[in-house]
């Protein structure tokens, strides 16, 4: 290491540790609190928050095994309408809040577990898109040149299918099922967050502290990971929660085309797609998945509105 | 000058004057050089200008039953000769009806104009209107809303609110049909008789039927339904004996089982109302009995036809069969007989029997082989036979004569909707209109107002009654079939229908090289199956 080098390691340390590039922690905090001030923010947290609990703790909660078939078990038939014992269904019948579904199966500990399938499939569908996408981003955005100009054709010609309509042919090339769903969920968002990664970056890049990093003799990887990115995530933590909610819907969808999860996961689009021809005869193992699915799709989008309040500077929080 | 078919070739008539009455009617004929190429039909002969014979190489008692099947519609000679060969015919049917074609509005409707110079009797409505929706509520919604008149295949979960209510007519449909696991031996697992008799033993059939099927459905005690002559003779099929099965699957090496997949395609049928539910139960049952873990595999519907009926599928499918015409061969011959592969290797044990048996006019005489072939066919388990399924059509209340027969599509210029049109509302478009070359059952529907076959079904039966023959009468032996036709029949085109008609239609489907033998995928899987195979086929 050069004698410059190491003097700019020094000074890079030392300005960190006197915080005068401004600790990260405070302001995290601050959003955060902003967000519990924001009622959109506060309403989507308690969602996906009860939603976590339910994910998390659905073998406990749920009052069957959702894949246990109750012919023999109880008297019980397919399709039968929800039985609540405090609505005034029958005492000595067996209580199913949801009803039975087409294989006899309880809906409600499907639609519970299905909690868990759909936030797997937004969480991860997500990470995987944000993480190749904010590192193929970042790197566009700040070399720039031709390293910008391949990464981000590349991202264009993804941007250029209609994303589900994508989805679908990339699961039709790989074959059915829920980790090639999750995949082509994965690749058709990915672009998103390159894109906003990179004009983030562009913005970012060019503001005196990078320069000052710079200056010390800071390398790009530590300039790049460490200086600009952790200032260019706030609109990419907003995009990623709204794409969560865009990612169940996806998969929902994929599954009811019967691309996505199979049988016998309960899965909500999957669910929905089985049962959608039995509207009008059994109406309500339609209206659960749905309203699950909706109620999922609310929480993210009004917890991401919320975070997008919280961190935006342009508004005033005070 | 008009040509004469003779094994295909086109011959000038004067060359074969010398076979032809003085008259002015050139009759023509389609033969096979011998009977060597192992098919049923040795030649069919335009006797004269209403008299068709056809030479059979062996026996066949069933042969009136067949020749009521639409496949077998007749066309005008000349439009076969053209459009047949043009492949126009697809699309634009000309037969001797009671309706005609109007417009085929591919992704919306077939309509159909009455025929007014039909032979028959007359419909009291003028159009008659074809759609279709694949959705059971679909249907039904429609028919509640009043825009159909009649509907195919209701739910089963929709039987109780259709039969109380009082806008609607329940209809039961009698159609003798039979849903199975398939499996093709020439897959590992299922290449080992063990195997399949443990699936056989493993599946509680029961609650498949239980839960799955409306009332009136049965447990398959043998793969032909009882309905049918000779179909139940032999053993009944294996009981549920889930501890027999896995001993059985220890013994093959396969104790904790093994995975594989169940494939299906999500189409509603008689003998398979909801697949998805019945693969989902089956996956179930499969895990739970025999520890067997398969993955449930939906296929679009040609491609599933083609993959199983081809033996391509490498684990057990769900498929069925509904009967064509009320005879035994319909569903043994067409799954067992010597050449399919649909199950993989076919089973000399079997098909031995079953040629024998097809050969036999006397139903007597003919059980002890369906016997013996029931009994290989348990005994070997090629596949498990699971329901016969009971199904049911709607109609509105006002609908007069509103029916459902046993074979066939509903014979709607029998019915009188009260208004001058009635509109049928199916499971699906028409692939085709040209039924030489169809096999699937909504095309076979839609050709069925417009083309006529020498016989027809009974409205509520089997029995055949005439069509354009007013007779169809055999040899002793069952190796001449003499068929006495029509006169004064007319086409929707206005040509006369004569012999030379008869001829040219069957010419097109069972001869090869016969110039319009090219339908709409050139399979004309009927003609090859229900006569064993194609005449002068290279």
């Amino acid at each position: 290491m050069s004698a410059l080098s190491r003097a700019s390691a020094q000074y890079s340390t030392k300005i960190d540790n006197e915080g005068l590039l401004g600790d990260p922690k405070p302001m995290w905090r601050q959003a955060i609190s902003r967000l519990l001030g924001i009622r959109s923010g506060q309403i989507g947290l308690v969602i996906i928050l009860v939603l976590l609990f339910i994910a998390a703790f659905a073998d406990l909660i749920a009052p069957y095994n959702p894949q246990q078939v109750l012919i023999g078990v109880e008297q019980v038939k397919k399709r039968e309408a929800p039985c609540v014992h405090i609505l005034g269904c029958d005492v000595s019948k067996p209580q199913h809040l949801m009803g039975i579904d087409g294989n006899v199966r309880d809906e409600f500990s499907r639609v519970l577990h299905g909690t868990r399938v759909s936030l797997t499939i937004g969480l991860t569908t997500v990470s995987a898109a944000l993480i190749f996408g904010v590192f193929f981003g970042a790197i566009s955005g700040y070399f720039g040149g031709w390293v910008d100009m391949i990464i981000m054709r590349l991202m264009d010609v993804i941007l250029g299918f209609p994303s589900l309509l994508l989805a679908i042919a990339i699961v039709a090339v790989l074959g059915p099922g829920i980790q090639n769903a999750l995949l082509a969920i994965s690749i058709v968002t990915l672009p998103q967050y390159a894109r906003v990664t990179r004009a983030s970056v562009l913005s970012v890049k060019e503001l005196d502290f990078v320069a000052a990093s710079k200056v010390m003799g800071a390398s790009h990887r530590h300039i790049l990971f460490f200086r600009v990115l952790p200032n260019a995530m706030t609109p990419i933590v907003v995009l990623a929660t709204l794409g969560i909610a865009t990612a169940i819907l996806d998969a929902a969808g994929l599954s009811f085309l019967g691309l996505g999860a199979q049988p016998p996961m309960p899965e909500w689009g999957t669910m929905l797609g089985s049962e959608r021809n039995q509207i009008f005869s059994a109406p309500h193992l339609v209206f659960f998945p749905g309203i699950a699915i909706m109620i999922t799709v609310l929480g993210f989008n009004l917890l991401g509105d919320g975070l997008r309040d919280a961190l935006d500077p342009r508004l005033n929080h005070s | 000058m008009k040509k004469i078919l003779l094994g295909g070739l086109a011959v000038p008539a004067l060359l074969v004057a010398v076979s032809v009455p003085a008259s002015a009617f050139e009759g023509r004929t389609v033969a096979a050089p011998n009977c060597d190429y192992g098919g049923k039909i040795e030649s069919i002969v335009a006797q004269d200008e209403y008299t068709v014979v056809f030479n059979l190489c062996k026996p066949d008692p069933a042969f009136k039953a067949k020749a009521a099947f639409t496949p077998f519609g007749i066309e005008p000679e000349e439009y076969i000769d053209s459009a047949g060969v043009d492949g126009s015919i697809i699309s634009a049917p000309i037969g001797t009806g009671p309706f005609m074609l109007d417009a085929w509005n591919r992704g919306d409707s077939v309509v159909y104009k009455r025929f007014d110079d039909y032979w028959g009797e007359k419909p009291v409505y003028s159009t008659l209107v074809y759609r279709w929706n694949d959705s059971g509520a679909g249907r039904l919604n429609e028919l509640r809303a009043g825009t159909v008149d009649q509907i195919t295949n209701v739910s089963p979960d929709d039987y109780d609110s259709v039969k109380m209510d009082d806008s609607l007519q329940f209809i039961p449909v009698v159609n003798p049909n039979t849903m199975y696991l398939g499996m093709t031996n020439t897959f590992a697992p299922f290449d080992d008789v063990k195997v399949r008799q443990a699936i056989a033993m493993g599946i509680d059939r029961q609650r498949i039927i239980d839960n799955f099927y409306p009332a009136g459905s049965e447990v398959a005690s043998h793969f032909t339904p009882c309905s049918l002559p000779n179909a139940c003779v032999g053993d009944d099929w294996y009981g549920f004996d889930p501890a027999k099965a896995k001993e059985l699957l220890a013994e093959a090496g396969y104790p904790d089982g093994f995975d594989t997949k169940i494939y299906y395609r999500d189409v509603f049928r008689g003998y398979l109302p909801e697949p998805s539910l019945v693969a989902v139960e089956l996956q179930t049952q499969l895990r739970d009995n025999l520890g067997i873990n398969a993955e449930v595999v939906v296929m679009e519907s040609g491609e599933f036809i083609d993959e199983s009926t081809s033996g391509r599928l490498d684990g057990f499918y769900m498929l069925g069969w509904g009967a064509d015409y009320p005879h035994i061969t319909n569903f043994l011959d067409y799954h067992f007989t010597k050449g399919t592969v649909q199950f993989g290797n076919p089973f000399p044990e079997i098909y031995d029997n079953l040629i024998t048996a097809s050969t036999i006019a006397d139903t007597a005489t003919a059980e002890p082989y369906y016997e013996k072939a029931n009994n290989a066919i348990r005994e070997l388990v090629p596949m498990v036979p699971i329901a016969h399924g009971a199904s049911a059509s709607a109609a509105l209340k006002t609908l007069g004569n509103a029916h459902f027969p046993p074979f066939g599509a509903p014979q709607l210029q029998f019915d009188d909707p009260g208004k001058d049109t009635l509109v049928y509302m199916q499971n699906a478009e028409p692939i085709s209109l040209y039924c030489a070359d169809e096999t699937d059952g909504e095309s076979l529907a839609a050709c069925q107002p417009v083309v006529e076959t020498l016989l027809n079904y009974k409205i509520d039966s089997g029995d055949t009654v005439p069509a354009l023959a007013t007779d169809c009468s055999a040899n002793d032996e069952a190796t001449v079939w003499t068929c006495t036709l029509r006169e004064g029949v007319k086409f929707h085109d206005g040509s006369s229908f004569d012999a030379n008609d008869v001829v040219a239609s069957w010419a097109a489907g069972i001869d090869a090289s016969n110039p319009a033998h090219k339908g709409n995928t050139g399979s004309f899987d009927y003609y090859a199956y229900l006569w064993d195979g194609f005449m002068n086929a290279e």
